[in-house]
Formats: structure tokens, sequence, C-alpha cells
């Protein structure tokens, strides 16, 4: 219950606070050069534009969860007032849309390819970023536990690049306007 | 500098991709290129394909950089995603569908006049144009990717529908050249394509899946088209070789048609509940339906599904409205819809030319693809039996719905008396990118070996020619046409049209109408109709060339003959030779007149 608390307020504090973001993203890909499974080049970085300041990945992020799955409008809008039926039945094309994205642009997917409940060995030298060890934690690893979350990670991490207006930057969703 | 890739790339009517292969490999390992794209103003986003649209953008909007790319900025327009999306919300600068305005030999296609129907202060562009910047924006890509292996240096095969006739052969590679990409561009039919794909993860195992005589048919529907060709597997110096041996016409019905019924259907459930959509409602729902489609068509899919249009403004959940679909009752509406089962010989319901009919792009009022696939297996048949397809290879997304394969197979067997017929494995992934990939794949069996196909020109050509004659006053006169070019005449090759030389002016321009025939395999040059059956001849651009006066020529007109060539890289010239000098005038199609005050 605890690291679910965490993760929220980790979930959060990522999108709202740049230094956290930064922090968070160190601590996910510590071996950045090697860690994304990107076959193919890059394309060559946005460096010959003029000098726009950029917009904060996070707000990137926003936009585009705003853009492709409406996530801002869902999570803005009180849900005072609706049925459970009512929510759910907007929450389906959300949660939809919101998998493409996570799914195109973070790639997530499960750390330990294993059935939770299922024993677990953590080996020794294990990456206490990747494993959490709870309950009775005592002695030298490797340890035998039980598999209780099997973890999730981001296998590719490519956000789209701005090259709007700096007025624009923050913009999550245009106001818009039919003639 | 020597090519390092093979570049092959499929230029959609509705989505473009590019794939490749690196000729410093032993062996081809083809992959598909990132497409950095503007998914929204002022943000890129590699996708693996481009959709072939283009946003004209408004005189407010162009400023802060929102349509500029990695390798461009301050641009006035937007292609990709973006224009995709723009499509639905601003209809009157969005322009979709330019391919098929290519083959549509009815308007001058080097003339703006795309969007169709825009208002007049919207800034218009050609189908040539639009053409041209898809693939300019392809060529920048792979640049921004590679930068030391120009696109101009690769070896690039470029693939075009197999139904486009010359002309629109000629106007693409037009559009090519103009984007940069080189002269040494082939082109190359998609279903085709598409067979070199299945070869290329087949490897040498097709030999045990086809036999001499197998005839496979390639169906492929993309987004707004349907093109069929036949591909026979025979047998040359003990060795299986293929060959196509036909090709079907340029059918515009396609999975957004399927799309549209649906979303139809759908619209009729809302207005049963008393809700009516509005115009940005339709759109979204449009969207709605093809997810139904998929997840409904999915294998071991759910019996239900809810379709869903989000409320329109930030009010998401107040505003959203739902309606369930089942299964059965789409399945009915597109598997019966566009693929019924039909008898062999039946035949798709043709439109009758009305008086008022706009001339907008001619798209099928039958959407029966078996109907149309029908008419195109008699057509290519023997005595008056069609040909029995052994082997099905499937292409275009729209496949991906195991349901559409099944009742095409279904629809084949219960044709040829039960007899079966295979299809030939493709993986979803294969759907949507065969031909791109299929392409590179075709290039490297080019120029490292491999199986070729063999082709040949898809269609005979024919020359009009006016019957001499007195003259009757409002009455033209009665035409012939004198075949130049037979069906299957193979790349590189050329030859001479025996018969009665043609007498061409000194000095002024000299017009041929120009036709041709996807049917009639027996006609040699020479060969002149003075009839022929509804339908089999289709009358192109016309054919012109101008003989100027200061040539040394000192009669008034010159006697001519034809002299047909098919280039190595698959384009088709037709040649006017002097019978008595040494002259030779190149026939051109009279679509080129660049067209004054279009937009760049």
């Amino acid at each position: 219950m605890r690291r679910i608390w965490i993760a929220l307020r980790v979930f959060f504090a990522t999108l709202l606070r740049a230094e956290v973001a930064a922090e968070v993203e160190r601590i996910l890909m510590p071996t950045e050069p090697s860690a994304p499974p990107e076959p193919r080049p890059a394309p060559k970085p946005a460096a010959k534009k003029p000098a726009v300041a950029g917009r904060s990945d996070a707000l990137t992020l926003l936009a585009t969860l705003q853009r492709e799955a409406r996530f801002v409008d869902f999570i803005k809008e009180p849900l005072a007032g609706f049925s459970d039926a009512q929510i759910g039945a907007a929450a389906r094309d959300v949660h939809r849309d919101c998998g493409k994205v996570l799914e195109r642009l973070f790639a997530v997917r499960p750390i330990v390819d294993q059935e939770e409940g299922s024993p677990l060995e953590v080996p020794a030298g294990f990456d206490a970023g990747r494993y959490q060890l709870t309950g009775n934690v005592t002695g030298e690893p490797p340890f035998s536990g039980r598999l209780r979350h099997h973890g999730w990670e981001a296998t590719a991490c490519q956000l789209p690049s701005w090259s709007g207006s700096q007025a624009a930057a923050r913009t999550l969703a245009a106001v818009e306007v039919e003639l | 500098m020597t090519a390092k890739y093979i570049v092959g790339i499929d230029l959609g009517t509705t989505n473009s991709v590019l794939a490749y292969a690196s000729l410093e490999r032993e062996d081809p390992q083809v992959e598909l290129l990132p497409i950095p794209q503007l998914v929204a103003p002022g943000t890129v986003e590699p996708r693996p394909v481009l959709p072939s649209f283009t946003y004209l953008a408004g005189e407010h909007e162009r400023g802060g950089g929102a349509f500029d790319l990695p390798w461009q900025s301050r641009r006035e327009f937007a292609v990709g995603e973006v224009a995709r999306a723009r499509a639905a919300e601003v209809p009157d600068r969005t322009v979709g569908a330019a391919k098929s305005w290519l083959c549509h030999s009815r308007v001058d296609r080097h003339q703006p006049i795309l969007p169709w129907n825009a208002p007049a202060d919207v800034p218009k562009i050609s189908p040539v144009t639009a053409s041209r910047r898809y693939l300019e924006h392809l060529g920048a890509a792979w640049e921004a990717t590679f930068p030391d292996a120009p696109i101009a240096e690769q070896h690039v095969v470029l693939t075009v529908p197999a139904s486009f006739d010359a002309a629109a052969r000629e106007l693409t590679r037009e559009a090519a050249l103009a984007a940069g990409l080189p002269e040494s561009l082939v082109l190359l039919e998609e279903p085709q394509a598409a067979t070199y794909w299945w070869l290329a993860t087949t490897g040498d195992r097709w030999r045990r899946m086809l036999s001499v005589g197998d005839t496979l048919l390639v169906c492929d529907v993309g987004g707004g088209t349907t093109d069929l060709s036949l591909v026979t597997a025979a047998e040359e110096d003990g060795e299986l070789v293929l060959e196509r041996m036909a090709v079907g016409n340029h059918l515009l019905v396609g999975g957004d048609n399927m799309d549209l019924a649906l979303a139809h259907h759908v619209a009729g459930l809302f207005a049963e509940q008393g809700v009516n959509l509005d115009p940005w409602q339709s759109v979204a729902l449009w969207h709605s339906c093809r997810n139904a489609k998929e997840s409904l068509f999915a294998p071991g899919g759910p019996d239900k599904h809810a379709i869903t249009v989000l409320g329109r403004g930030s009010k998401l959940i107040g505003g959203t409205i739902s309606v369930e679909v089942d299964r059965q009752a789409v399945s009915q509406l597109l598997v019966d819809g566009f693929f019924p089962r039909s008898e062999v010989t039946e035949r798709a319901a043709r439109r009758r030319a009305s008086g008022f009919r706009e001339i907008g792009l001619p798209f099928e009022s039958d959407t029966a693809v078996t109907r149309h696939l029908a008419g195109f297996l008699q057509a290519h048949g023997r005595e008056g039996a069609p040909v029995r397809p052994s082997h099905v290879l499937f292409n275009g997304g729209v496949f991906k719905a195991g349901a559409f394969r099944r009742r095409l197979v279904e629809v084949l067997a219960a044709w040829f008396a039960g007899e079966p017929v295979t299809e030939l494995p493709a993986t979803a992934d294969d759907l949507d990118h065969a031909v791109a990939k299929g392409a590179a794949s075709y290039g490297w069996a080019k120029h490292r070996g491999g199986v070729r196909i063999r082709g040949g020109t898809a269609r005979a050509y024919y020359v009009g020619i006016e019957t001499a004659g007195p003259a009757v006053p409002g009455a033209p006169r009665p035409l012939r046409a004198l075949c130049v070019v037979p069906m299957d005449m193979e790349e590189g090759t050329e030859t001479e049209v025996p018969g009665d030389e043609i007498g061409l002016v000194v000095g002024e321009p000299a017009q041929f109408r120009f036709f041709s025939s996807s049917v009639r395999k027996h006609d040699k040059p020479g060969d002149v109709l003075a009839s022929w059956p509804e339908g089999e001849l289709v009358e192109t651009d016309p054919l012109e060339t101008e003989l100027s006066a200061d040539e040394a020529i000192e009669d008034a007109y010159v006697p001519v003959r034809f002299q047909p060539r098919v280039t190595e890289l698959g384009l088709l010239e037709l040649w006017c030779v002097s019978t008595n000098s040494e002259g030779r005038w190149k026939l051109e199609f009279s679509v080129r007149e660049q067209a004054a005050g279009e937009a760049p």
C-alpha cells in the first residue's frame, strides 16, 4: 500500500518538478548510453534551429496524453454527480488511449517476467534500484523470496521534441474556436 | 560515390513508409525508418508511417515555429500526422488522396486543384506537388538519420499501384525526381512488392509452397484503394520462376469505406437513442469505429463492444455518449457488405454517368470487393472460364481482421467447386509494411542477386488513329486503335510497329489520343482495332510531340513509324522514327504544362 502512495507521489512530483524528474530519470536509467534498446541512430537533434527555450519534457508528455487520450480533461473533471457507469464509459476510452501512448513512448514492460506470487531468487550483486526487498531482510544475497510485484520499466524513452513558441510552451491543449 | 543502401518507398494513398537495407551487409536486413514528423503544432515525433496528407496553414498560423521541422523552419504547410488530424477538423485546408488524383486523367494534374472544391482564398497545390512533398519529407527524414548517405546517391525503389497506367507512372517519377530522388529510381508495382516481401520472409521454402502451374492472387486492400494482381509459377531450365500475369483496374474502395460504413451504422443507433451527432462528433465516431472494428475482429474478440464518443470541450464525462454494437451485426455489415458471397459470373455494378456528375474522384459505386475480383478473374481467364488462383497473398491493414481473409478464401473456394485455395501467411506487421519492405528486398535482389518476378508492361497500349474519309458535319471521324505496345513487353526491350506510316506535320504539335487495356492479351504491335467491347480500352492522357521546322526537314510532313521502348527502369517510351531520315522524336504525355501561380 505504502509503495503505491510513494509511486503516486513520485509520479506527480516527476510531472510537476523538473529537478525531481531529472533525479528520477537518473535512477531509472543509470546506464543511459546502453539502456534503451534503440535499434537505429536517432535523427539528428534539432541543433540548427533558432534558439528556442524549448519546454520541459514533462509538459510535452502531458500535452501528448491530453491530445491523444484526453487525460487532462478526464482528471480535471469533478466526478461528483456522475454515476460509475458514466465514468466507466469515458474511462474505457481514456484508459485505452493512455495505454497506447505509454506503449509508443516508453514501451513499458514488467522487469521480471514471472507470475506474481511465485518464488523468486534475487541474485547477489542485485541493483537496489531494480529490486525492493520487504519483510524479513537478513543475511547476504542471493535471497529467496516470493514475487509480489513484477515491477515496470520503460524499455524506450522517446518523447516528441518541441519547436513551438515560448508563449505556447505551457499550452497543454489549445483554445478551440469553431468559425 | 557508390550507394550504401537500398531504399524502398511505399508512397501510399493514405500512408507512406520507407524501408531500407544496407548494401554493406552480406544478407538483406530490411529495417523501417522512423519518420520524424509534426504530430501537433510545434511537436515533432518519429513515427513508422507518414500519413500522406498536407495541411496548408493559414496566414495567422505561420509564425512561432508551429510547423518547423528539425531540418526546415518557417514552413507554411505540414505533412504527416498533424495534417491527417487536421483533415477532419479543417477539411478545406487539407489535401488527401493525392495519389488517387495522380491517375485521374480527367483533370490536369499539374494544376493547383487540391484541396478539391476549397474556397478561393485557400492556397492550392497540384496532385504532383503534394506527392513531391511527401517524398521530400521522406528524403529529408532519411538524410537526418543517415547524413553520410544522401538519398540521391542510394538505390531507390518507389512503388506504384499495379493499376497505374503509363501517364500516372510518369507523373509519379516526375514528382520523385523533383523531390531529389535519383535518376536511377526504379518503379515497382505494389502487389509485386508485397510478393517480394513474402519471398524474403519465406526464404527458399517458397519453392516447396508453390509448384509449376500455380497461380498466386495478390489482394491488396489499402485505406482508399484495392489493387489486384496475378502471379504464376512456371518452370524454366528446371528452375521455378515467377511471372506477373495480370493486374486489375484502379478501384477506389478500401478500408476507409468500411470505417465509414460502420460509423454510419452506429450513428443510426445513436439516432435511435435520440442523440444526433454534430460534425465533430461524427469524426470522433469514425475513429472509435476503427478501434471497434479492430477489437471486434481480433481473434477471441468480445461479442459486444461499447462505442463511445467522448464529450467535446473540457467536460469529458458529462458529454460522453455510448452505444453497444455486437460482433454479429458488425460482421454482417462489413463482411457481407464488402466481401459478399457472390457468383463468379457476377459483375460489379457500374455507375451510370449522369449529366450532373461532379468531376471529383471516381469512387466505386459498388463496394463489393468480391464482385470486382470476379470480374478481374473472368477478364484474364481462357475460353470464358475465369482464372483459378491456387494461392492468395493478402496485403493491407484491412486484412488484420481474419473475418475478411476467411470470407475471401471461402468465396474463392466456392467459385471453383471447392478446390482449395491456400492462404499464404503474413503477420499483422507485414500487412502494413510489406510493400516498402518488399521494395527494399526487390532492390537487394536486383543488385545482389535473388528471385525476381518477371513482369513486363501490365497493359497493352494503343494510339488512336482517325480514319480517312469524307467528313460528316457534327460527327467525329470514326476512331481506330493501333496497338503499339503489347501486354508483357519486357523491360529493356524495344520494338518497331509494322504497318502503314503515319504523317507528322512539321512545325506543328502532333497529338495522339492514347489508350490502354489490361485485358487484351493477344494484340500485337501493328494490329488495328476498328471496334472493341465497351470497357476493354481505357483512354489515358494524350501523347504529343513537335517537329521543329529547323531540323533540316524539307518536306511539309515526315512519314514516321512508332517505336516503343520499355527502359530497364520500367518506363514506357514511345518514339516516332522517320522512315526517310535519321530523325527520331519522343512522344510525351501532354500533362506537362507547369501551371502558373501554383503555391510552392
